[in-house]
């Protein structure tokens, strides 16, 4: 139970990760209609940012507790690149999806070679400040506090987007901007600042991401591609544009992840496409996604 | 050190130097006139950038000695860096570097993958090729048995065999159950292999309850780590040696893995050596520094040397990707010097890899030679992690120094038969 108890914990918080990044996605393609690769830069950009804020406030004097706070900020700082990346992906609002692959794609390349221009090629780390919160031990099972704050957070943020897409008037005017633009355009909603919105707040979520899971790992310029490629897994499995499904989705994937790791490692990848493939064939708008009429 | 692609890095000197020391040597003019081009194909990105940009700082070292020394055989030595990637466009910057640079020996490349496919088209080529480290084995098989232009690095299992041979000095008896954690390729299966076949050679019965296998770059280890805790082994043997390793040691700190009496062994740590720092990497671990271990009590006055211009010019301490690339560049210098001295002109590429064959020389980490078969022999370095140091990081006590003609197979020999009919004392 207590091994069981371990891996759980360990996929739980892969998941928590993922989520944030996947949720990015959903929420530019349910209401932009843009299938985003480059989110897996935005992550590994919030990444790299947030080490290097954690460095410089250490440098100027700052407690070392005071890194998450500061991961947290530097992440929804570098969302500012947020509505430039969004006006250049205004020329390809109605055009094909290949379009929007190529130019998501393009960025993703172009981003690191930005990566490697201010940072480097070296893989970055943040020793070993993910212990400053010290651990917690429930009998034979520990785990760093960081962990479980990383993955209230994303909890926080699952929760929290869920009111502001549900309960606010704001919220509401995405949604009916996500179900018929023109109709939301006629109707007085400014779609254009709309867009510009939703894409900053899509780039934040990967951002803070990229800043939140440094601590436990490192940042490297191989870390976009490795992550849109099981972000992706997410949203087949959720279902495109469904913030639920994103939730969902993470989890699956988080868990699936870690259960074949500790039963068959060599099948961690095989184990997670088995289920994208099944959602495909027998579901295929995924778990929370809308059949395409 | 910041070096951009194709960027030539023109080191010390003129001609000057060079037209002084050709009237001594009495080399031909022709030759003489030219500096030596010498091409390096090195990763400078990714999780292997890191060993890439040592072992430049490793050759950078060894030819501004040689220019400041005059040469080799009187030639200025000028480097052409290339940027070592996958093996396809690795494999073009081998063509480059031969045939547009006309460079007249190549040297570098860290990656297995990218050296099986280059010593090939090397061969085919007839260029001269040092390798710093990878190998051209598939597995254990040697793919090259008879290279005539390739010159390779030591097995990569050497380090294994060693931290296994240590483990089971130190720890024979006191572990019954045995879990691996080993980069999904054929470094990180024949390690493991290794480490169980020399366990079951000196009779250690054990049993092995996990093994993983993340891919190289997997830098999420939570999963990795809950599963070898959920096992509950009484020793973990890990060759994960990039970017991989400090995360994987943060992480089975943060998990409470190694709270418990879990022996440790990382044949390949010292890659990673200054990012293991004390917080989360305990004392009592097997650590291998491969080929150098740069905080040797007795180094010598070369190594010492190296290894504070290193650190006064880097903020760093190498590691042993340095000595290979130092290695590579001093075993050429030998050859040539050796063939033109016996030649009395320049020699040829032929006379230099005849010259190169069963050379010894002394490298940045000890005594090392290349065999006739162009496989070179190193001295490397392993021992217990300590706290007791003036770094941030643990450094070696108890450090056990071994020659590789104990640690790695003879010329022609299956490695599996080797390890089971070979006189390997502990």
């Amino acid at each position: 139970m207590t091994s069981f108890f371990d891996v759980l914990i360990g996929g739980v918080f892969h998941a928590s990760v993922l989520f944030l990044v996947a949720a990015g996605l959903q929420l530019v393609f349910g209401v932009q209609r843009i299938v985003n690769l480059a989110c897996g830069s935005f992550y590994a950009l919030g990444a790299y940012f947030g080490i290097s804020a954690v460095n410089w406030t250490s440098a100027n004097g700052a407690p070392p507790w005071t890194f998450l706070p500061v991961l947290i900020v530097a992440g929804i700082l570098l969302g500012a690149i947020g509505p430039f990346i969004e006006r250049l992906l205004r020329t390809i609002y109605r055009r094909d999806e290949a379009f929007q692959l190529l130019l998501t794609f393009a960025l993703v390349l172009m981003f690191q070679d930005v990566l490697r221009f201010f940072w480097g090629a070296n893989p970055q780390q943040l020793g070993n400040l993910s212990m400053s919160y010290g651990k917690v031990t429930l009998g034979e099972v520990s785990f760093p506090t960081y962990n479980v704050l990383v993955m209230a957070a994303s909890l926080g943020v699952a929760v929290g987007l869920g009111v502001f897409l549900r309960r606010t008037r704001y919220g509401r005017v995405l949604r009916a901007t996500a179900e018929n633009r023109e109709m939301a355009e006629a109707l007085g909603a400014d779609v254009r600042g709309i867009y510009a919105t939703v894409f900053t707040l899509g780039t934040i979520l990967g951002t803070v991401g990229g800043a939140l899971v440094v601590p436990t790992a490192a940042a490297s310029l191989d870390m976009p591609v490795e992550l849109v490629v099981e972000a992706f897994a997410v949203v087949v499995i959720g279902g495109l544009g469904s913030m639920r499904g994103a939730l969902a989705g993470a989890l699956v994937v988080g868990l699936t992840r870690a259960l074949a790791i500790s039963f068959y490692a060599e099948l961690e990848v095989l184990a997670i496409y088995v289920i994208v493939i099944a959602v495909l064939v027998i579901r295929p708008a995924g778990l929370f996604g809308k059949p395409v009429e | 050190m910041t070096t951009n692609r194709r960027q030539v890095l023109q080191t010390i000197g003129g001609t000057g130097a060079a037209l002084v020391a050709q009237s001594f040597l009495g080399v031909p003019a022709l030759a003489q006139n030219k500096p030596l081009r010498i091409g390096i194909i090195a990763p400078k990105s990714g999780v292997v950038g890191t060993i890439g940009e040592c072992g430049l700082r490793g050759t950078l070292f060894a030819v501004e000695r040689i220019n400041a020394a005059g040469g080799i055989a009187g030639r200025k030595v000028e480097l052409i860096v290339e940027e070592e990637t996958n093996p396809k466009d690795s494999i073009e910057r081998l063509r480059k570097l031969v045939l547009q640079d006309k460079v007249d020996c190549v040297q570098g490349v860290v990656s297995s993958g990218v050296s099986l496919a280059m010593g090939a088209v090397a061969e085919e080529m007839k260029a001269l090729l040092v390798f710093w480290d990878g190998t051209t084995q598939d597995g254990v098989k040697e793919t090259m048995t008879n290279p005539r232009y390739v010159f390779r690095s030591t097995d990569n299992e050497c380090e294994a065999v060693m931290s296994s041979l240590l483990a089971i000095k130190h720890w024979k008896g006191k572990f019954a159950t045995i879990a691996g954690i080993n980069p999904d390729y054929s470094y990180g299966r024949n390690n493991f292999a290794a480490f169980q076949a020399l366990l079951k050679k000196f009779g250690v019965e054990t049993k092995l309850v996990a093994d993983q296998w993340p891919k190289v770059g997997t830098l999420d280890l939570t999963s990795h780590v809950a599963a070898l805790k959920a096992a509950k082994p009484d020793l973990i043997f890990s060759s994960l040696l990039f970017a991989d390793l400090p995360i994987f040691m943060k992480t089975a700190h943060g998990a409470g893995l190694m709270d418990g009496k879990t022996k440790f062994v990382f044949p390949g740590a010292g890659f990673q050596h200054t990012l293991l720092k004390k917080e989360f990497t305990p004392e009592g671990m097997i650590f291998g520094h491969n080929t150098l271990y740069f905080d040797l009590e007795n180094a010598t006055p070369l190594q010492r040397f190296f290894v504070q211009d290193y650190a006064s010019k880097y903020k760093d301490y190498p590691h042993w990707e340095a000595d290979r690339a130092y290695f590579a560049m001093q075993i050429y210098r030998e050859g040539v010097e050796k063939a033109q001295k016996a030649k009395k002109a320049w020699p040829s590429t032929e006379d230099i890899i005849n010259a190169m064959e069963g050379l010894k020389v002394e490298s940045l980490g000890g005594p090392a030679e290349m065999r006739k078969d162009h496989i070179p022999e190193q001295t490397f370095y392993q021992g217990m992690t300590t706290h007791k140091n003036r770094y941030d990081f643990p450094t070696l006590t108890d450090v056990t120094k071994m020659y590789s003609d104990q640690l790695q197979k003879p010329t022609g020999v299956d490695f599996w038969k080797w390890i089971e009919t070979a006189n390997i004392k502990l």
